[in-house]
């Protein structure tokens, strides 16, 4: 039961359309932006309506190397994905395998094992920027897929939400397994891993946006521009030196580095809030 | 088709707690055993270590005459029944039912075959391309049946299988899960907390208490020559009532002043037992207990009185037919026959006569007279 | 509960790719941050002395190391109190509504997905001082902008871009809370004649508390880490350090400058500041959680 008020639903409504418009705004503007060449953007103040350009700024940038980088935005977008996916799927298997062996086993050492595990989620990759720069040099992964992924997979968050999730799992389930004479491995090819989908499809949201979105690893570890992401490649293109900035191909990246991200985090928007708000819980 | 021994079991857990202690049993070919106790009493656990889900610590299982003690669930050549059913949520009906069969190498035609065949039986036809979440309870229960089934093991594991079920469903099931056992003749484990659906399920009971045997026999023996107090309080529905006896000058004194004069009785008595369904009204001056009504439950076919011996706290709860008219405050004469009387010295244990045909009865009411 | 108990050998083989991830890249970094903290290298890193306490010591007296301190704590509050209270809001808002909430959540929520530091640029547009649309609107009102001169415009540029970012977040948390809230409470409330107003603040946001305390440790460390991108992409630490946070400062010491010792210093005690968040977290979520 609620008490309808009309007139504050509709004001409702309002704030939020209204907030919607504003947080949309900047995304606008730099649609705006990356239709226009640089020369009509700088005659005033950006424009708020479509330039003559239309999807051309989009078609140079993926096609052609991109001013001092070198590089082509494609090549940037296909080292995002392959960095994002890495680390998504480097993460919930290695995951998926530990938090069993901790959830499902009894054997010695299991306690350590898992306090090792638990303390990772202490300390995210900033903190610690410096030596794992110095060790992944060492192993000679600087400029290199491998560098970009595995030291982000170093962190158990994965591991601790498919923890908190097979403590759910009730137990006469795997009693019931070993009765109909499933081992181990039987028990999480057959029952556990169908049963957690959902949770696989919730993490690897969180987990792709994560891996997409690094900033200060991939920024250090790639000198050679060829392993540089999208999101990293935005700053050197943005600050070009004694130039007048090209906004309208800074635009364009920028729209193209956020639309994967989005497009998932829309796309699966009902498991990424389950996988969100459950695992916090 | 198996026999089943356990020869001295017991189960500890690491931190030292005892869950079971010295349990001897031995199981006939198609028997079907129903093991009955409070909750805490171990029977579950018992259950758990004949499955082979729970280590036994001490002593010995077999099945067939083999030891199986260290054999995995699997290999025991068991199946079980969870009290939550423990379907395998993603999977339908039929593959629920394949699954052991699958992992035993059961060739595919075979499996559906045994599948199908299984339903049959159970009436389950039309569901075996449900998801266990689309079945109501009764069905689930049923399903957790036919996986059983379907495997043909040698021993069926039952832990409470019906508790999560109606009253009306509960019924149905229970003779069902008869017919079944017996068509089929397979060994069956049954474990309740239920003594009804334990009186009609068993050939044979066993009443366990704080991890050990109280008492195995069939459920007729079990109801009318209880082995310990706790055995007659725990079968019989509403419990037996139990008086507390004093010696006293003129023999044994109840509570409310009525002695009783026993003879032929091995050790000493300290409670005496009489169910509520065996004490009857009586006009005799001899009548052993002058009760108060304080409060009536009437079922239909009987009527259950909640009194007290007069002049005193001591409960009694007596059954009468339901076609007697009662009023609360009302006072009555209550007597039971001899034969229906049972006697338990301190330590909780039945106290036997030791014959019946000496020159007068052996327990004699007295009046109530101080 | 039951657990495969026979099998010796099958556990560590499923934690072996954990264990070695984790050993490499996080204890082995870990460990040698805390050497390294502990000693003074020279330039080449040639050769290393041991310092002891010194290392921390010299980072504490830096007032450079203070001042990011402060910017820090102005940032971090800022962020937090702003990106909490405007989700919030916007969260009553769409629980309000009820019609329509799930779609609002949709329009809502893809802020998230988008990197701290494109966040950064496209903010960094609308700010342009040449030809940005707000700066532009700022100028009509007489305010001169330019976050590349200006400390206190940079600090709130960043802070924009951040809470922008940082609501989406926030605001789901903050819906799933208030819609986990029984009805029935706040009907009891109404009969009880309390208004929306202060059934709101007596009964909704007394509920809300945990998630509230929850997103305030999330936002916070949002704040002191994922924020690098947003800080370098936009304004690099400047102007004058008016920007520069303490993760920044480990980034510059340790990358820029090379003075691996006060990196390592800056990092352990970076360390032991999340270490104790963390711990806070988990304090609320085991009281939360039952096993």
């Amino acid at each position: 039961m609620r008490y309808r008020r009309p007139g504050l639903d509709l004001l409702s409504h309002a704030l939020l359309l209204l907030s919607i418009a504003m947080f949309l705004f900047p995304v606008w503007m730099a649609l705006t932006a990356a239709t226009h060449t640089r020369a009509e953007l700088y005659t005033g103040i950006a424009p708020l309506w479509f330039g003559g350009e239309g999807i051309d700024n989009f078609i140079a940038v993926l096609r052609d190397p991109v001013g001092r980088l070198g590089v082509s935005v494609s090549q940037l977008l296909f080292n995002s994905l392959v960095m994002a996916l890495g680390i998504a799927v480097g993460k919930i298997v290695i995951a998926i395998l530990a938090a069993y062996a901790v959830v499902f086993f009894r054997f010695r050492g299991r306690m350590l094992c898992f306090w090792a595990i638990f303390v990772t989620l202490m300390l995210p990759v900033e903190v610690r920027i410096m030596p794992t720069y110095q060790v992944v040099s060492d192993l000679g992964l600087l400029n290199s897929y491998a560098g970009l992924i595995l030291p982000l997979i170093a962190s158990a968050t994965a591991t601790f939400l498919f923890r908190q999730f097979y403590l759910t799992v009730p137990p006469e389930l795997l009693e019931a397994a070993r009765v109909d004479g499933a081992g181990p491995w039987k028990f999480l090819c057959d029952i556990l891993l169908p049963l957690s989908k959902t949770n696989v499809a919730a993490l690897f949201v969180i987990m792709f946006l994560y891996g997409w979105n690094q900033y200060l690893w991939p920024l250090m570890i790639t000198t050679d521009t060829a392993y540089t992401t999208a999101v990293v490649s935005l700053k050197q293109m943005a600050t070009g030196g004694d130039n007048l900035v090209p906004w309208q191909t800074v635009m364009a990246t920028a729209l193209l580095a956020l639309l994967p991200p989005v497009a998932v985090i829309v796309t699966m928007q009902r498991y990424f809030v389950k996988g969100l708000v459950d695992s916090e819980k | 088709m198996a026999t089943l021994t356990l020869d001295a079991l017991n189960k500890r857990y690491p931190n030292g707690n005892a869950a079971l202690l010295g349990i001897d049993l031995s199981v006939e070919d198609g028997e079907m055993i129903v093991i009955v106790g409070p909750s805490g009493c171990g029977k579950s656990t018992l259950l758990r270590c004949l499955a082979g889900l729970e280590t036994i610590s001490e002593g010995e299982l077999k099945i067939d005459g083999e030891r199986v003690n260290e054999r995995e669930p699997a290999e025991r050549d068991i199946a079980m029944v969870f009290q939550n059913y423990a379907l395998y949520p993603h999977m339908s009906v039929a593959e629920n039912m394949a699954y052991a069969l699958k992992n035993r190498g059961v060739p595919k035609p075979a499996r559906e075959a045994k599948v199908r065949e299984t339903a049959r039986v159970l009436g389950l036809e039309a569901l075996l391309d449900r998801r266990p979440r689309q079945l109501s309870g009764g069905q689930r229960q049923r399903v957790a049946m036919g996986r059983a089934i379907v495997r043909e093991p040698k021993v069926f594991l039952f832990d409470e299988p019906l508790s999560n079920l109606d009253a009306a469903l509960r019924v149905q099931m229970r003779l069902e899960i008869r017919r079944l056992q017996k068509r089929l003749g397979t060994t069956a484990i049954y474990v309740t907390h239920d003594q009804v659906e334990a009186m009609t399920l068993a050939d044979r009971l066993v009443v366990m208490n704080a991890g050990r045997v109280e008492q195995i026999g069939t459920p007729m023996t079990l109801y009318q020559r209880p082995a310990t107090r706790f055995v007659a309080g725990f079968i019989g529905s509403p419990a037996m009532n139990f008086l507390p006896l004093e010696q006293g000058a003129a023999g044994w004194r109840l509570p409310g002043g009525a002695c009783l004069e026993l003879e032929g009785f091995e050790g000493r008595p300290s409670s005496l037992g009489v169910r509520p369904e065996h004490l009857r009204e009586s006009d005799a001056e001899t009548a052993l207990f002058d009760v108060r009504v304080e409060l009536i439950e009437p079922l239909g076919a009987d009527t259950l009185a909640y009194c007290r011996l007069d002049g005193t706290a001591t409960p009694l709860v007596v059954r009468l037919d339901g076609a007697r008219q009662l009023d609360e405050g009302e006072r009555l004469r209550l007597d039971a026959g001899i034969d229906r009387l049972h006697l338990f010295d301190a330590e909780g244990r039945r106290l036997e006569r030791r014959s019946l045909d000496h020159g007068r009865a052996p327990l004699l009411p007295l009046s109530a007279s101080l | 509960m039951t657990t495969f108990q026979r099998h010796r050998f099958t556990p560590w083989l499923l934690l072996a790719p954990q264990l070695v991830v984790i050993a490499v890249f996080f204890f082995w970094p870990a460990s040698q941050a805390l050497y390294q903290s502990l000693y003074v290298q020279d330039p080449f890193g040639l050769s290393a002395t041991f310092a002891g306490l010194d290392n921390f010591i010299q980072v504490l007296v830096d007032p450079e190391y203070r001042r990011a301190l402060g910017v820090t704590v102005v940032f971090s509050a800022s962020v937090a109190l702003l990106a909490l209270s405007v989700a919030l809001l916007l969260a009553v808002l769409a629980d309000r509504v009820v019609k329509g909430a799930r779609g609002y959540r949709t329009l809502l929520v893809w802020p998230y997905a988008v990197a701290p530091a494109v966040a950064g640029v496209l903010w960094m547009f609308l700010f342009d001082p040449t030809l940005g649309v707000l700066s532009a609107m700022l100028g009509t009102l007489g305010v001169d902008w330019n976050h590349r001169l200006d400390g206190g415009q940079a600090l709130a540029l960043v802070i924009i871009a951040s809470v922008w970012k940082q609501v989406s977040y926030n605001f789901v948390f903050f819906l799933a809370g208030l819609q986990a809230i029984p009805k029935s409470l706040l009907e009891a409330a109404a009969i009880d004649a309390a208004g929306p107003w202060k059934r709101f603040w007596t009964i909704t946001f007394p509920l809300l508390s945990p998630t509230t305390f929850f997103l305030l440790v999330m936002n916070t460390t949002y704040a002191f880490f994922d924020t690098f991108g947003t800080i370098d992409a936009t304004t690099g630490g400047g102007p004058g350090g008016a920007t520069r946070t303490l993760i920044y400062k480990v980034f510059e010491d340790g990358f820029v400058g090379y003075d691996l010792g006060a990196s390592a210093a800056q990092s352990v005690i970076l360390m032991l500041l999340v270490g104790a968040l963390t711990l806070v977290q988990f304090r609320y979520i085991e009281r939360k959680v039952h096993y």
